[in-house]
């Protein structure tokens, strides 16, 4: 995927309601008409935030159906996922190892300091 | 320089904060983050080996590392101190790197900041040590600013592992 593919994910992401709206989506394809109805929002609020979604490859959007129905594309959404999760991950495992080093460290010296019992 | 105090943003509104309790006293925990020798033994994620670690601790000074993924991948980066105070904190702006040192844009990502100050502050507790490290944009323009704050609310609430299934359910589907 592009760098600045991601960029956009990331861009359109950075939104709580897009956020909701992604969730919202993950139930079905829903219209705009019912999109706008939990978010107490004007119908062209959320179709400029669609436009956003759908910029940034997140989801989809019939142009059959009178209705243009909004669907959610998986794979925007699993790079953007993965990105993050790769930080997440970087901290969790150095911290983990850190105390594994930690109590090793300590347990060697216990080990090692004279005129204690073993 | 971007003015925050333009787009109302102040730096707690941004601020990446992660905290761990370690069952070791402080000096030692100080120690170990500070010495390459150490820090060599637990810095990277789980099956990442250090090819390159470092370390001037002074202001000024930096941690230069190298690391090896299990598929053969290098990560490259420093921290460039700040401020040192033994066995309290640390202060330091960290970036990626190519393998001699110089600056360069998160691989996968161009607009994530290039410069992160981080302060990790050691705090002594009955023979325990938390450390906590904080994270905010240094230098960085007001995009990079805006990208940092997803990656952070994301990592601070979560969001990404939901998403993260949803996305591998999506792709099955």
């Amino acid at each position: 995927m592009p760098a600045d593919r991601l960029s956009a994910t990331f861009a359109a992401l950075a939104d709580p309601t897009r956020r909701a709206i992604l969730a919202r989506l993950a139930c079905g394809e829903t219209s705009v008409t019912e999109l706008a109805e939990p978010f107490d929002m004007t119908l062209p609020a959320v179709s400029k935030h669609l436009k956003v979604l759908e910029r940034a490859g997140l989801i989809a959007r019939s142009r059959d159906a009178q209705w243009r129905p909004s669907r959610l594309e998986g794979r925007a959404l699993k790079d953007a996922a993965e990105w993050l999760e790769h930080y997440r991950r970087f901290w969790d495992q150095s911290f983990g190892r850190l105390d594994a080093y930690l109590s090793e460290l300590q347990a060697r010296e216990t080990i090692a300091k004279p005129g204690e019992d073993v | 320089m971007p003015e925050h105090a333009k787009s109302g943003a102040t730096e707690s509104d941004i601020e990446f904060v992660i905290a761990r309790v370690f069952d070791a006293p402080r000096d030692l925990v100080f120690k170990v983050w500070t010495e390459p020798a150490h820090l060599m033994r637990w810095w990277g994620p789980k099956g990442f080996t250090m090819q390159k670690c470092a370390i001037d601790l002074r202001p000024g000074g930096a941690f230069h590392y190298g690391l090896k993924g299990p598929d053969g991948s290098d990560m490259w980066g420093r921290f460039v101190y700040r401020e040192i105070v033994v066995p309290e904190r640390l202060v330091f702006v960290v970036s990626f790197t190519d393998k001699d040192g110089n600056v360069v844009r998160h691989p996968w990502n161009p607009d994530w900041p290039l410069e992160i100050l981080s302060t990790v502050t050691f705090a002594a507790q009955d023979g325990r040590t938390k450390i906590t490290v904080r994270w905010v944009p240094y230098n960085a323009t007001d995009k990079e600013r805006d990208t940092f704050r997803t990656g952070r609310e994301s990592m601070q609430q979560g969001w990404t592992g939901t998403f993260d299934q949803l996305a591998d359910y999506l792709m099955k589907a």
